[in-house]
């Protein structure tokens, strides 16, 4: 997938919070949670306010382990799991800590996804609980 | 039967508000429930739900704050002027566009379809109603935390929030231990009160972040299954006569365990994510913020209908004002217990 010269949240659906530095998504309208590591956190803050792409491969140049293709197969999974989508903005210039904050990251690039109690936000929840547990436990495709 | 859509939902909603508004006297039963902060007027007929709103709650006695009062009609066609509950007409439903549409129109509710049971509430005037098709055509988990949702929408517009964790304290000060269904927080919440540990609630306590975060009791109902029943020894102690509830589990009331009656709140110094061990012996070891609001947020969020974004913002906010721990459970209660006491003396 070609990458896109900036990247916007994809919906208004997409909200996060940030926790010592680590950011966290919630899609409202799934009810998926995202977890950050700590360069994916950089970066997540980046792309989600408008940093272009080419410079934040530039910025990311002097790190040992996030170089281009680790940036394109990350900005891939969120395109993927809706939480950016590409823009026709202007890109932004990174901010001038950016590259020190993605030297100082200890984790690769990575986003991990929470969705146990995804299903209970989008199933009728009445159709899928499991019958002897009832809601909020769903039911399980055999 | 008529049958709601998306768009007509927020005028279903003012018209089941309405109709019980306008004839109040019809309900045979008026019942007030007080809570923190709040008098809930509830209007209704006899019945299970009735019996639920008289045991299930541990109620105010003394508070001085700015009290606000709510209005909950719990009604049916067997009441005079209740209308038959509509179904929902739309194939695909979400609880989210149905909540959002409601909340544009300033309204709360929710709909459990197989029951064509609905709730629905408007904030600004603080009244709801609670439509079924007869009397007892209630969901089963609804006696025991009844009217709940009403109370989370209630409170959330005030910027509290019931929240789904348990809590365990000692002199005022405890903790909140978050976590989804089976993580260990209502065998810890009772082990911790049967070795003299106080607590404001399991399942689901209320939190107000207005200086600090403060923790609030709003349900007297505890559960065990039959397995961690007898684990804690509870047979010999409650006995098993008892009805077990919907889910199998056992009910008992806090006030039956509880060493001392329970507080008015408790001010809750750190965050704790339980999680059964591999063992004997129970650890409490720093946890990243991040990993903890994943623990808190999400049952919480799931079981309450609407207000999501509102949940996610306060669930976080909890989160940054607290030091969160990984609990790993041992094998014995008394341990547990002692181990949550010594965090607590150590933190005092």
């Amino acid at each position: 997938m070609p990458l896109s010269n900036v990247y916007a949240i994809a919906s208004k659906d997409i909200v996060f919070e940030s926790f010592d530095g680590e950011a966290v998504v919630l899609d409202l309208s799934n009810g998926k949670y995202f977890g950050f590591s700590d360069s994916g956190s950089k970066v997540w803050q980046a792309l989600s306010s408008g940093v272009g792409t080419e410079a934040l491969i530039q910025s990311a140049a002097g790190t040992a382990t996030i170089d281009a293709a680790a940036i394109e197969t990350f900005i891939a999974q969120l395109v993927e799991f809706g939480l950016l989508a590409p823009s026709s903005a202007t890109p932004l210039p990174s901010s001038d800590d950016l590259p020190a904050a993605l030297a100082a990251a200890s984790e690769p690039l990575n986003v991990s996804v929470h969705d146990d109690l995804a299903d209970l936000i989008i199933v009728d929840p009445i159709h899928e609980v499991e019958e002897p547990l009832g809601w909020p436990a769903v039911k399980q495709v055999s | 039967m008529p049958r709601v859509t998306l768009e007509t939902l927020p005028d279903y909603a003012r018209f089941l508000i309405a109709a019980a508004e306008s004839a109040p006297e019809r309900f045979p039963i008026q019942r007030t429930v007080r809570l923190p902060g709040l008098e809930l007027l509830a209007h209704l007929g006899p019945g299970v739900l009735a019996d639920a709103l008289g045991q299930a709650f541990i109620e105010v006695k003394d508070d001085r704050r700015d009290i606000r009062k709510c209005r909950i009609f719990i009604g049916h066609p067997g009441i005079a002027g209740m209308p038959e509950p509509a179904s929902w007409g739309d194939a695909h439903f979400t609880e989210h566009s149905f909540a959002r549409k409601l909340a544009e129109a300033g309204l709360r509710g929710h709909h459990f379809h197989d029951l064509d049971f609905w709730q629905v509430y408007d904030p600004e005037r603080r009244a709801g109603v609670q439509l079924m098709r007869s009397a007892d055509a209630f969901p089963p988990w609804e006696p025991g935390a009844p009217l709940r949702a009403f109370l989370h929408w209630e409170y959330a517009a005030r910027g509290m929030r019931l929240t789904h964790a348990g809590t365990l304290g000692l002199g005022g000060e405890g903790v909140l231990l978050a976590g989804a269904g089976g993580a260990g927080k209502s065998g810890t919440v009772v082990a911790g009160l049967l070795n003299g540990l106080d607590s404001v609630g399991d399942d689901y306590v209320l939190i107000d972040l207005d200086g600090g975060v403060r923790a609030r009791p709003l349900f007297s109902t505890l559960k065990q299954d039959p397995r961690g029943f007898a684990r804690l020894g509870l047979e010999g102690r409650l006995g098993t006569g008892r009805p077990l509830n919907w889910q199998g589990k056992h009910v008992f009331h806090i006030s039956e365990i509880a060493p001392r009656p329970v507080s008015a709140s408790m001010d809750i110094s750190a965050l704790m994510v339980p999680h059964i061990g591999d063992s004997k012996t129970s650890s409490i070891e720093p946890m990243p913020r991040k990993d903890a609001i994943i623990a808190l947020a999400p049952s919480g969020i799931a079981q309450m209908p609407g207000e999501r974004e509102s949940g996610f913002r306060f669930f976080s906010d909890l989160t940054r004002f607290l030091p969160c721990y990984r609990l790993s459970l041992g094998t014995h209660p008394d341990e547990i217990a002692g181990t949550i006491r010594d965090f607590l003396a150590r933190a005092a």
